[in-house]
């Protein structure tokens, strides 16, 4: 665990809670979140849909206010127009002006950052080039597909060179292509020693690029850790697959595995440890059959996260 | 904090002026005040007055529409579409917001207003109407009466829908220019609640007849200039007092 004083975003016992409808019926977004992420960490930050992450991520940007707990950015208020100068956001699903070209919109939002002219045009230059968006960048918004909001929106999130990243979901309506340059842009700023807070449903980039995770689950922060601590590495079974097998031998190995899937003359067969895998290869050799896979399966955040969810909605 | 005023109120100046309803409102504006050409025949020999008062009335109307129609969304939509989650995430505080919208719009209205006097002084040249600069302080105190309606359509626009705010923005206008038969009402009264009631609207809502002087430029009466300043003195502070309490709706509200 890094030093708790160098945290970039620190919430303690925040809660938030909104009145819904006309019975004013109490929706309890956030409860007693306390939380502490440190300088040039990488943080995801999960829960299932409605679970009060973008709640958080509207509080740490000011635009909403808790209604009980504090939060603290750069060891300031979070509505401080001097942490803000330090910080790049990116809202979720984000709606630009539609009326303005990309770069109009850059130039303007370089501008509200306070760049000088001088310093704007090579920083919106080379923004457009990391999100790929050169081409679009002299047409108006209003023709843009998701995914090329998304990037325009991430490049506005950096045209500060903020030394903190905020980022609300910053995969959605992305292809994968588009995924992995989104990765490559994050891990680009934990090389530069920045601090990135985001938001995602899509797990498997949160296991590829986070040190730390956060799993909220209504309203409350059920999980805190290093993504490394929370993936011991510990195999969790392991898939052999075997082909060339005859009707009574498959089903010999059928029943040892935990479960098995049939593809052709192929058998997938899921075990748990390496007795069971000797015990398959044992069945395929007299069968005549032959191995062509044992691939070991680790615990993935998935996994994890199906758990955590599943418990923490049994209690 | 002066770069990023000015940086939101040139965006907001820019979605103006890319909008269809705003053009189409400057050229309708134009096209009345060369209709009144049409009424000459009528005037008995005052034509170049009437002329000259539904060019003025025409360009302080389609003005006021102006203002009414996009300072009612001005707020509200950036909200409506959360563009405002992009812009308050810089380090832009939210009177400043408020300022650039406001200045923003006040730039399209001045401007609109600009292109429309031309084109009244254009009609006035082709129909051989005797123009005179005289004239331009009657515009001058629409742009004071703008400056109260606009900040009323941007207080609005802080915490009610675009039409609600339209509605109530243009019942101020009407009322605010019969503010002092309120006065009068109070005074004719015999009910102490008619009479409280007309005396605090008197007071609180502004008094839009202070910047018509269109009849008195059309004919050419000597204007007093103590009357002139003092309109303007109470625009400033009347449109300072909305601004403000529309930073303060503002600054209240939750995203």
């Amino acid at each position: 665990m890094s030093d708790l004083t160098d945290a970039v975003i620190s919430t303690f016992r925040l809660s938030k809670t909104y009145r819904s409808g006309l019975s004013m019926r109490r929706v309890e977004a956030l409860v007693d979140v306390s939380l502490s992420v440190q300088r040039g960490e990488i943080f995801g930050f999960l829960g299932p849909n409605g679970a009060g992450k973008t709640s958080l991520i509207k509080i740490l940007m000011g635009l909403c206010r808790p209604t009980s707990g504090t939060v603290e950015v750069f060891g300031r208020h979070a509505r401080d127009a001097r942490v803000k100068s330090r910080i790049g956001f990116l809202p979720e699903s984000p709606y630009f002006y539609e009326y303005l070209t990309a770069e109009e919109f850059l130039r303007l939002t370089a501008r509200l950052s306070g760049l000088s002219d001088r310093e704007t045009g090579d920083r919106v230059r080379n923004l457009l080039r990391t999100v790929r968006m050169e081409k679009a960048a002299k047409s108006q918004m209003r023709g843009f597909s998701r995914g090329m909001l998304q990037r325009i929106g991430i490049a506005q999130a950096l045209v500060n060179d903020p030394e903190l990243v905020v980022l609300d979901e910053p995969m959605g309506g992305l292809d994968p292509v588009g995924r992995k340059e989104v990765r490559d842009i994050i891990a680009g700023l934990r090389e530069r020693g920045k601090t990135v807070f985001f938001s995602t449903h899509i797990l498997s980039d949160v296991e590829m690029i986070c040190d730390r995770v956060g799993i909220v689950i209504a309203g409350e922060l059920t999980k805190v850790g290093e993504l490394s601590e929370i993936l011991s590495g510990e195999v969790q079974s392991i898939d052999v697959t075997v082909s060339g097998l005859r009707g009574k031998v498959r089903k010999a190995l059928e029943h040892v595995g935990q479960q098995s899937i049939r593809s052709g003359d192929s058998l997938l067969v899921t075990v748990r440890g390496e007795r069971e895998v000797d015990k398959v290869m044992a069945i395929a050799r007299d069968g005549d059959g032959r191995i062509e896979a044992i691939v070991p399966r680790r615990k993935t955040l998935e996994d994890y996260f199906m758990a955590h969810v599943q418990d923490a909605g049994e209690k | 904090m002066l770069r990023r005023v000015i940086g939101i109120a040139h965006n907001t100046f820019r979605e103006a002026i890319r909008d269809k309803v705003f053009l189409t409102l400057i050229v309708f504006a134009i096209l009345v005040m060369g209709s009144a050409r049409v009424v000459q025949p009528l005037t008995l020999g005052e034509g170049s007055k009437v002329m000259k008062d539904i060019g003025l009335a025409a360009i302080t109307f389609f003005s006021v529409l102006i203002a009414v129609l996009v300072g009612g969304r001005l707020v509200y939509k950036e909200v409506e579409k959360r563009t405002v989650f992009i812009i308050l995430a810089k380090p832009v505080r939210r009177w400043e917001f408020i300022l650039g919208k406001y200045l923003g719009l006040m730039t399209v209205l001045v401007a609109s207003l600009g292109v429309m006097t031309a084109g009244f002084y254009l009609i006035m040249f082709i129909t051989g109407t005797p123009a005179s600069a005289y004239l331009l302080w009657a515009l001058l105190m629409t742009c004071f009466e703008l400056a109260i309606v606009t900040a009323t359509a941007v207080l609005f626009s802080t915490f009610v829908t675009p039409v609600a705010s339209a509605v109530f923005t243009f019942a101020i206008y009407v009322v605010g220019h019969l503010t002092r038969d309120l006065r009068l009402l109070a005074a004719m009264s015999p009910s102490p609640v008619v009479k409280f009631v007309s005396q605090l609207l008197y007071y609180v809502l502004p008094n839009l007849s202070n910047f018509n002087i269109r009849g008195e430029v059309v004919h050419g009466v000597v204007l007093n200039p103590q009357t002139l300043v003092l309109a303007a003195g109470y625009a400033v502070l009347y449109t300072a007092t909305l601004l403000l309490i529309s930073t303060f709706v503002f600054g209240r509200k939750d995203f």
